[in-house]
Order: C-alpha cells, then structure tokens, then sequence
C-alpha cells in the first residue's frame, strides 16, 4: 500500500514560483498497475521521483507499508531503493560499454548480494525478458526493444516491491513496446509487484487498474478499470 | 557495494576509455619514471661510496689528530699549544702527536691497535736494473678490501711489500712474475741525507684500483718495517717520535662511536671512516634529492592531467551516474568509484614509469660504466624492490587525492537532473 498525502513541490522563489505539484493525494493497494498521465509539465515526473525518495516535496507524506519514506535518512532511503524499488526509463540508461549480465547485476553489487547469488539471480533475470542468450553480449550490439527488456531485467532482478516505468514504451515502435508492455503486465499480476507507469499515452493507461491524471500539477481525475478491482495481492513470487 | 565490486566497476570503466586512461597514465608515468631512477641512482650511489670506504679505509679505524685552534681566520693569530709541531712558514703550524699521545690512546677502552702515522715518503724505489721511482709507504691494514692479482695479503712478514699493480708494469715484470722478487726502497734522512737500502720482497701484486685514493702510488709494507723506515728518515730531527696523527683500531665496529667519544674526552679529534667519507654521502643524497624534485615536479603536473581527465569522466557519465543513484548506490560508493578509478590511473602510471626506470637502467648501467669507468661489477643505478613498491603506492595515494574534487563533484550529482540527460 503506498498513501501519497498532500504533496506540494514547489519551484522557484518569488516572482518566479512553479508548482510543480499542488495537495496530491491518493492511494495505491499494493500489487495494483497504476497509470500517472498528464502532458509534459503536468508534475507526472515530479510526482514519480517524490514517490521514488529521489525528489523531496515542500510538503505531504509518501507511505509504504506504514513507512513515511521521506523522513527516511539518505542512507535509509539509498536502502530501500536499493532493496525494494526500482526504475525503467524512457530511454533505456542501459550502459552500453558493458555485457547483459554486469548490466543487470549493477543493483544486486549495489545491494551487496553474494557474488553466487548474482549470478544465478541476473540469469534468471535475463531469461524472464527472453534475453538469456545474450549474458555476455554487450548492450550496445541489443536493438530499442532488447535494450528495453534488458533494463526490465534490470529492474526485476533484485526482486522489488515497486517498480517505475517512466514512459517504458515512448521510445520503441508499437511492435515491440507491445511485448515490452506485456512483460512488463505479466510481472505485475504474477508476481503482485506494484506498477507505477508515468506516461502520455492512453492506451497504455488503459491498460492499467488505475489511471491518476495530472494537470498542472493537480489530480485531474481517477479512475478504476471496469471489472478489475484492484485487489491488493500479498502474495510475491519469484520470477518463473 | 562491496569495494571489490567498486574497483572491478572502476578499471572497467578505465578500460571502455583506453586512450584517455593510457595518456593521463604516462603523464604520472614519467614522474614515476624520474622518482624511481632518482631512488636508484641514489641506492647505487651510496653502494658505490660505500664501496670505495671499505677500499680505502677500515670501518673500525679512527683518524686521531691532536686538537688545534681550530680558528679558520686569518687576521687573528692562533694561540701556541705545547708539544710538537710542524712548522710550515708564515705563521702556520701544524700541532703533532707525541710517543705519549700515543700511549695515552692506547690504554683507552675498546682499543685493540694505536698505529701512528708514519709519513713515510722513500727517495726512491726500484728493482735491480731498471728506472727510479717515487713512492710512498704505509702499513698494511688486511681489512681494506683489495683486488688481488697474484699472491695473498692476508698476512705480510717485516721483509715483505705489497705492489700495486701500476709498480709492476713500470718495473717491467708481470704479476705472477712478480712474487718474490726483491724492490729496494731507499729512505734518505731528513738531517743527514744519509741513505738507507731496505730490500723486500714482493708478496702480492694489487690491482691499481679506481676507487682507492692512495693505492696506486703507494707500497704496503708491515708496521714495523714503515715504522723503521720512518723513524731513520726522521732521526736527529725535531720530529723525531712526533706523528702527524694516527690510527686507532676499535675493538668491533659498533665500539667505534663509544671510543670516538672517549677519545675527544681525552682532548683529541678523532674522525671515523664514515666522518670522513661523510660528504660523499651527502653529495649523494644532495643529488638525489634533486632527481627526486624534478620527479615529483612532474608528479605535480600529473596531478592536474588526471583531475581534468576524471572531471571529463564524471560529465560523459552523468546520466549512469544517476542511474546508480537511483538504484540506490550511496554517494560515498559514488566517491569511491571514482577515486578508486584515480587510483587505477597512479597504479598504471607507477608500474609504467618503474618497469620503463627499471629497463632504462639496465641499459644504461654499462655504458655509465664504461664512460665513468667504474670497473666491473659496479652499478650505479641500483633498483630494490622496496622502491617500486613506494613509487606505486606512493603515487596511487597522489592520484586519490587528485581524484578527490572529481569524485566529490560526481557524488554530490543531483540523480534528477543527471537522469534528464539524454
């Protein structure tokens, strides 16, 4: 369960103040797949690194578990992004100079895991996303949607309770951001990861329990998909 | 993260940026270079010296001068001591040890041998036959390291003499040839000019050596025989039994410094044979101390190459330097990447320049050799393995602490707006 409570950024001093974000707040059941939309500028972003611990609002409170993140100290929060969260982004940020497999095992060395462990942890990380043929490929041989699958393997790997996926499919063609979006939809459900996907496109929304819009920094609306309640899913295994 | 994974994480990241990483390396590869020839020039230099110490002299041997008014200036006249003295002209004299001096150093502690200096200078020398020449005569002292080119020195009878090998060639006969041959020294006396004849018979050739002061014009002949040929050239005169200074032999070599002590208590000076080749050692280390400037000069301009190069590193990776961030990499894992990445750099320029020194060297030690003329066997750049060691580390800790802006620049990255990057 993550309460997002009344959060305000603001930007700026004076005369030339932005809100970026003004009294957000809504909750989300864990193991939901949740949609922020809104246009560029809307605070959707602003919104994902407050929720991520990267960002600090000037005020309201983001709660996990019962767990006000943002009183958290730095090295509390590097903890609990290091161990239960983790991040997808629109243009990949894999490293390009480095195989699949050091690509993927960057979170578990963060994490300090044993280096056996790791091993066996980022294989099976890269065959999830259909990529256990490239462990000692480098990332800059991969086409978009490899890349792509490649960060997710990266972001599944230290096995999180959330995970944020800044426009995951912006950068690839419909083709292949369908696969990324159906692995991506396949983890959440099997797994009861919580979702939280930033995007402008609606069709991606749509497929989500829960779309939050975002205008101007304020919650525009929210709405529940039909026939899908989302139900909270304790439950967490590991990846097939 | 583990350290391990940080430095595995930094040296691959030198590798994806061979160029770069290979340039700043030979930039502190060249201080390396100069620091590690300095360390060597400087450990072949006190070999050397060290070297030419135990063929001139013995470790155990004080030099004993009576003391003087030791008053340099010239406008003021010095005071008279009592006892004898050498009488040069114009004022000067030099004060001189009597036979009661002597025995005054013999009963001191510690002290195995009081030989004076028996300041004997022959008319001339010759064998049967051949040429006239001048030399000199000292006693002979088996603890001076000497080239042996036929017969032994380890022990010298009262008829026998040591030649160097430069005699045995004016002489016109071989080294081999040379044992037991007869050379007769001729002492004139000061008063008199009366001559004395003292035959002995060659009981080794030397060789000439480079390194010995004296050695190549003087002949070695026992205590006795030098003292003899001393005291009838001095006979008669006010310098008879009086000595310019004279030799004292310690015990063992660590009771040198306790009998020095005593010995200036006595009212004397006395000069060790590391006091006395001292300033070669200070040359050295003067030297060196030079090298090791320039060395370190070029250090310092390294310094400013490898904080440019990591500066450049931390803004071409900002947006993975976000990333890791957002993975929840601490900043101070962060730091350490970095500066274990500066360190990298110092360890590949160390080894460079000391595997470059250490090849330079080998190559360069004959040709140093040959134009110095050094004879064989001498090095005078001599490389340990502690100086490789202190070069490397020495210079990682110097590119640490070049890597620490950098480094500080890259944890203090805002993971935000490094991930705006694209």
């Amino acid at each position: 369960m993550i309460e997002v409570k009344s959060l305000t950024k603001v930007y700026g001093k004076k005369h030339n103040v932005f809100t970026a974000l003004d009294d957000v707040s809504f909750e989300v059941p864990t193991g939901a797949s949740v949609a922020i939309i809104g246009k560029s500028g809307s605070g959707k972003s602003t919104l994902m690194h407050i929720m991520s611990g990267l960002d600090r609002p000037n005020e309201g409170e983001v709660v996990v578990n019962g767990e006000n993140i943002l009183e958290l100290k730095q090295k509390a929060i590097d903890k609990f992004r290091a161990t239960k969260m983790s991040f997808i982004f629109q243009s990949f940020f894999v490293q390009a100079n480095e195989t699949c497999f050091d690509n993927v095992s960057l979170p578990l060395e963060i994490a300090k895991v044993p280096i056996g462990e790791r091993r066996k942890r980022v294989t099976k990380a890269l065959e999830a996303v259909e990529l256990g043929d490239k462990l000692k490929q480098k990332a800059k041989n991969l086409s978009g949607g490899q890349k792509q699958r490649l960060a997710i393997a990266r972001a599944i790997v230290n096995e999180p309770e959330i995970i944020f996926a800044d426009e995951p499919t912006g950068n690839l063609d419909s083709v292949t951001g369908e696969k990324v979006e159906d692995i991506l939809f396949s983890y959440n459900k099997k797994n009861g990861v919580t979702l939280i996907i930033v995007t402008h496109d609606p069709d991606l929304a749509q497929k989500c329990d829960m779309q939050i819009n975002i205008k101007d920094g304020k919650i525009e609306s929210i709405q529940y998909a039909k026939n899908k309640k989302a139900a909270p899913r304790p439950s967490r295994r590991v990846v097939s | 993260m583990k350290i391990r994974d940080i430095t595995r994480r930094a040296g691959r990241s030198l590798k994806n940026a061979k160029a770069r990483t290979l340039l700043t390396s030979l930039a502190i590869g060249v201080g390396a270079f100069t620091i590690t020839l300095a360390l060597a020039a400087g450990e072949g230099g006190r070999q050397y010296a060290q070297d030419i110490i135990t063929s001139n002299t013995d470790v155990r041997e004080l030099y004993v001068q009576p003391k003087m008014d030791s008053g340099m200036d010239p406008t003021k006249p010095r005071e008279y001591v009592e006892g004898p003295s050498m009488q040069f002209g114009g004022g000067f004299s030099q004060k001189m040890l009597s036979e009661k001096d002597i025995s005054t150093l013999r009963e001191l502690d510690n002290v195995t041998q009081v030989t004076p200096i028996y300041n004997a200078s022959a008319l001339y020398i010759t064998r049967a036959g051949e040429k006239k020449f001048q030399a000199g005569l000292e006693p002979h002292n088996s603890a001076i390291k000497d080239e042996v080119l036929a017969g032994d020195v380890k022990d010298i009878a009262n008829d026998e003499v040591i030649l160097p090998s430069a005699f045995a060639e004016v002489l016109n006969v071989s080294p081999d040839a040379a044992i037991g041959q007869v050379i007769d020294v001729v002492m004139a006396n000061t008063a008199t000019g009366e001559q004395q004849v003292f035959p002995l018979k060659v009981s080794a050739v030397v060789k000439s050596s480079a390194l010995s002061a004296v050695g190549s014009t003087t002949l070695r002949a026992s205590r006795d025989t030098v003292a003899d040929m001393y005291t009838f050239s001095m006979r008669g005169t006010p310098l008879e039994s009086a000595y310019i200074g004279a030799l004292v032999l310690a015990n063992k070599e660590r009771d040198v410094e306790g009998v020095k002590e005593s010995i200036e208590k006595k009212g004397y000076v006395a000069q060790t044979a590391e006091d006395l080749m001292g300033f070669l050692f200070q040359f050295i280390n003067v030297l060196m101390g030079i090298l090791i400037g320039f060395g370190a000069l070029a250090v310092l301009t390294s310094v400013f190459g490898i904080i440019n190069t990591q500066y450049i590193s931390v803004l071409e990776r900002t947006q993975q330097i976000g990333l890791m961030k957002a993975l929840g990499m601490r900043r101070r894992d962060v730091g350490r990447l970095f500066k274990l990445e500066a360190a990298w750099i110092g360890f590949l320029g160390g080894a460079l320049g000391s595997v470059l020194a250490l090849a330079g060297g080998a190559a360069a030690n004959p040709w140093i050799r040959d134009v110095l003329t050094l004879g064989e066997n001498t090095n005078l750049l001599l490389f340990q393995p502690w100086m490789f060691a202190v070069v490397i580390i020495g210079l990682m800790l110097v590119s640490v602490g070049a890597g620490i802006l950098p480094a500080r620049k890259a944890a203090k990255l805002d993971p935000i707006e490094a991930l705006r990057t694209e």
